[in-house]
């Protein structure tokens, strides 16, 4: 397919926090699957330190671009077409909190929208990640203190998992944060 | 799409397994085919490399 680059997002402050805190957390051993790989920057950055990475994207434009980036990319929302488990699952959400007025109706916004509160996405993706990931297995997920810190944390936790931030960097009259999160007990 | 990673693709609405027909296809990967749930009895294609497990009656 062509792809219109233009509607694909371009790697920003918040992949490259991402990407820092997932080449510190990947261990050689590890199954990766990437939620929302978009242009495949940090899927192609970590193949080299990891056993396997899987991407997945919704976006037709990004999925393309990941793929001529050598990422075995499958389109699909989220981990829908997923399944097995894998160590580690990396996730840059759309996370800016938008109004219905503002939305822009093209394909970059599907990296951007997170709904009225921010955590739309978060939430169904904080909901169902329990059933691609291994025992043990850990979750970096980005966000913004636009879509609020203390929200996700909380919502992490009624899904039982464990959050603890491990970057965080001020970009531009925000906060961005990477959050690790592991299953609480022994499973 | 590699043929390694039949193993992890399921359909997206039940999580079934998924039949392969491969339609075109190189040393390295499937190009074109198509990925049924028989329990579902719909068809994901894959298209230009990429296979698209988006349900197939809601999607463009």
């Amino acid at each position: 397919m062509e792809h219109d680059p233009a509607q694909v997002y371009t790697p920003a402050d918040d992949t490259f926090l991402l990407l820092d805190a997932a080449r510190q957390e990947a261990r050689p051993r590890d199954s990766v699957l990437e939620i929302g790989t978009g242009s495949g920057y940090i899927a192609g950055e970590l193949r080299k330190a990891v056993r396997r990475v899987v991407a997945t994207e919704i976006n037709p434009h990004a999925a393309a671009s990941a793929r001529e980036q050598g990422i075995d990319v499958i389109r699909t929302d989220l981990f829908a077409g997923v399944r097995g488990t894998f160590d580690l699952i990396i996730f840059n959400p759309p996370y800016l909190p938008t109004a219905p007025e503002e939305r822009i109706g093209d394909w970059l916004e599907y990296a951007l929208d997170g709904g009225i509160s921010g955590r739309e996405v978060i939430a169904r993706f904080l909901s169902g990640a329990g059933r691609v990931l291994a025992p043990g297995g850990r979750i970096l997920l980005l966000i913004s203190s636009l879509t609020g810190l203390p929200n996700v944390t909380g919502i992490a936790f009624e899904e039982k998992y464990y959050a603890e931030v491990v970057r965080d960097q001020v970009v531009e009259g925000e906060r961005l944060y990477v959050i690790r999160l592991k299953r609480n007990g022994k499973s | 799409m590699r043929r390694k990673i039949l193993d992890i693709l399921c359909c997206p609405v039940c999580k079934g397994d998924l039949t392969l027909s491969v339609a075109e296809e190189n040393e390295k990967e499937i190009i074109e085919g198509v990925l049924t749930c028989n329990a579902c009895r719909v068809d994901y294609p894959i298209h230009d490399g990429i296979p698209n497990l988006l349900p197939q009656n809601t999607c463009e």
